[in-house]
């Protein structure tokens, strides 16, 4: 028994992981973050009809403030990476979280639709990038090694976060009303972010600790200190100089675009072939709930395997899954159709982490993931914008699935030119000449209360 | 709260990077983003146009009238006047 667990850790090299590290505990927090500072963004069309009956709006305008609040998100996205990058990740993510909750309690007072656009489209935007970016940096900085598996567990609650907190606005707005509904929201989401920021370090060496994946031999890496600051606008400009820097802003673009326009015209498309609205719903639903599994088998994937294969694949599969909706005429179909697209689309997004440290080692990401969620935002809005466009020129959405497609597999091919990710584009980032004794001491601790972990019990 | 890390350099500079130099400007990493950006605006620019001139002939066709007598929006008329095909 005791030999064939052992030969399990080492067949799939589990010798190496323990529980018991600080990272998982910023990971839990980078969950939390993304459910909160998402919620109000996915449940926007929770909003649209109370808004139309409280102050009569048409949805159209009411619509504009989402489309603003995703431009603003996505345009403030490579400045938010820069702030996290120059003043740390939990400074940036609690000014987001000031102005999350300026944005909410603005929004829930608004009486005239230019402060909804104020309030929920600039305000909140601009909340969304600072809370949004920053942290998945940071949750980077906190793997030495293995950022696969840290990635994949973060990016699980970017399902079923909307899942969650979706179901439960619905029953807000319902009970208390859409004023109320935000005032709640506002404090319980503003309070929650700031208890679990008490406990986040922007990195490790900040709390005292190593990354985890750490092995003896390795030296910390330089992460604070005049030099930090100087060395990353260095290396920062040897990315700019890297064809991947700029392919993986596009190819971020080209599978939003791809995605967004069947998520915003699902419902509207299997309602006119004849779906009830609940049903319909229910596809969306399934689509969220059936992405967990490959959001996080993707990365986990791309650091074992081959990052550029396994992003080809999930933007092909995404592209060409969408030609099941041409035929698609009864639920049936429509299930059918949730559950395998859902399983290319949900590797699409989750890898670009693993492979900006493949291509630019340790560098601080912030910036340029920043740049590649500019991309993201702006297919985001772009595709949101197809479903509707091509139903009204042509009164069918048969136009919408083809550009789906064409877009997401543009963004396959793109992935075919990128460089291979085996060869680091730019040098390693630099790391402390002489070990801390400190952090030394530390790293024999948790190594060694690591292999005890893993080496006791039959 | 925060603790400092120990023995954290801040003067030296990073050897790795001595003589390192990227040559090579990112002309397939940017032409892609711009072919991208550039296809996007075609798509647009091509729909919009289409749906533009469905509502002007819309509007015509309530109205009694021909297209040219119909005054369309100004986002309308652009987007029209940029299309080669509408």
């Amino acid at each position: 028994m005791r030999n064939a667990a052992l030969w399990l850790d080492k067949r799939f090299g589990l010798e190496e992981h323990t529980i018991a590290h600080y990272a998982w505990v910023i990971v839990a927090i980078a969950g939390v973050v993304q459910m909160v500072g998402a919620a109000i963004r996915m449940a926007f069309g929770v909003l649209v009809y109370p808004l139309v009956e409280a102050f009569g709006w048409s949805p159209g305008s009411i619509g504009f403030a989402y489309a603003l609040m995703s431009i603003v998100t996505a345009l403030s996205s490579p400045m938010a990476g820069y702030l996290g990058n120059r003043f740390g990740a939990r400074r940036t993510m609690i000014t987001g979280t000031g102005l999350f909750f300026i944005g909410m309690m603005w929004t829930s007072q608004t009486k005239e639709i230019w402060e909804l656009y104020v309030a929920y489209g600039i305000i909140f935007g601009v909340s969304q990038a600072l809370l949004l970016v920053p942290v998945v940096p940071a949750v980077a900085s906190w793997f030495r090694r293995h950022l696969g598996l840290g990635t994949g567990i973060m990016m699980v609650s970017w399902s079923l976060g909307p899942a969650l907190v979706v179901q439960a606005l619905a029953v807000l707005f319902a009970t208390v009303g859409w004023s109320q509904a935000f005032v709640i929201v506002g404090v319980v989401g503003t309070g929650t972010l700031m208890i679990i920021l008490l406990f986040f370090r922007n990195t490790p060496e900040e709390a005292g600790k190593i990354a985890y994946g750490t092995h003896r031999t390795d030296n910390p890496l330089i992460t604070s200190g005049k030099v930090f600051i100087s060395t990353q606008k260095e290396f920062q400009s040897y990315v700019y100089k890297t064809n991947a820097f700029w392919n993986l802003i596009n190819i971020h673009f080209l599978g939003c675009v791809g995605h967004a326009v069947i998520l915003v015209g699902i419902i509207p498309l299997g309602i006119s072939k004849g779906l009830g609205p609940l049903t319909a719903a229910g596809v969306l639903t399934t689509i969220s709930v059936v992405s967990v599994a490959t959001r996080f088998a993707a990365p986990v994937l791309s650091e074992r395997i081959s990052a550029k294969s396994v992003m080809f694949f999930s933007f092909f599969g995404q592209g060409v899954g969408v030609f099941l909706l041409l035929t698609a005429n009864s639920t049936l179909d429509f299930y059918i159709f949730a559950v395998v697209w859902a399983i290319p689309y949900g590797g699409e997004g989750t890898a670009f982490p693993v492979m900006i440290r493949k291509y630019f080692g340790h560098t601080p990401m912030g910036t340029t993931y920043g740049w590649q969620l500019l991309g993201a935002g702006l297919g985001m809005a772009l595709g949101g914008l197809i479903p509707g466009m091509v139903f009204d020129i042509t009164g069918g959405y048969t136009w919408a699935i083809v550009l789906s497609a064409a877009f997401s597999i543009a963004g396959a091919g793109a992935i075919v030119l990128l460089e291979n990710t085996r060869q680091q584009l730019i040098p390693n980032w630099p790391e402390m000449e002489q070990k801390s004794t400190e952090l030394l001491e530390t790293a024999t601790v948790d190594l060694k209360r690591a292999e005890s972990h893993n080496t006791s019990g039959d | 709260m925060k603790i400092a890390a120990p023995n954290q350099p801040t003067e030296v500079a990073s050897p790795s990077l001595e003589g390192f130099e990227i040559m090579r400007r990112p002309f397939v990493g940017f032409g892609l983003l711009m072919s991208s950006v550039i296809g996007t605006l075609v798509v647009l620019i091509y729909f919009g146009a289409w749906a533009s001139s469905n509502r002007i002939e819309n509007r015509a066709y309530a109205a009694g009238t021909t297209e040219s007598q119909i005054d369309g929006e100004w986002w309308e008329d652009g987007l029209v006047f940029v299309c080669p095909l509408h």
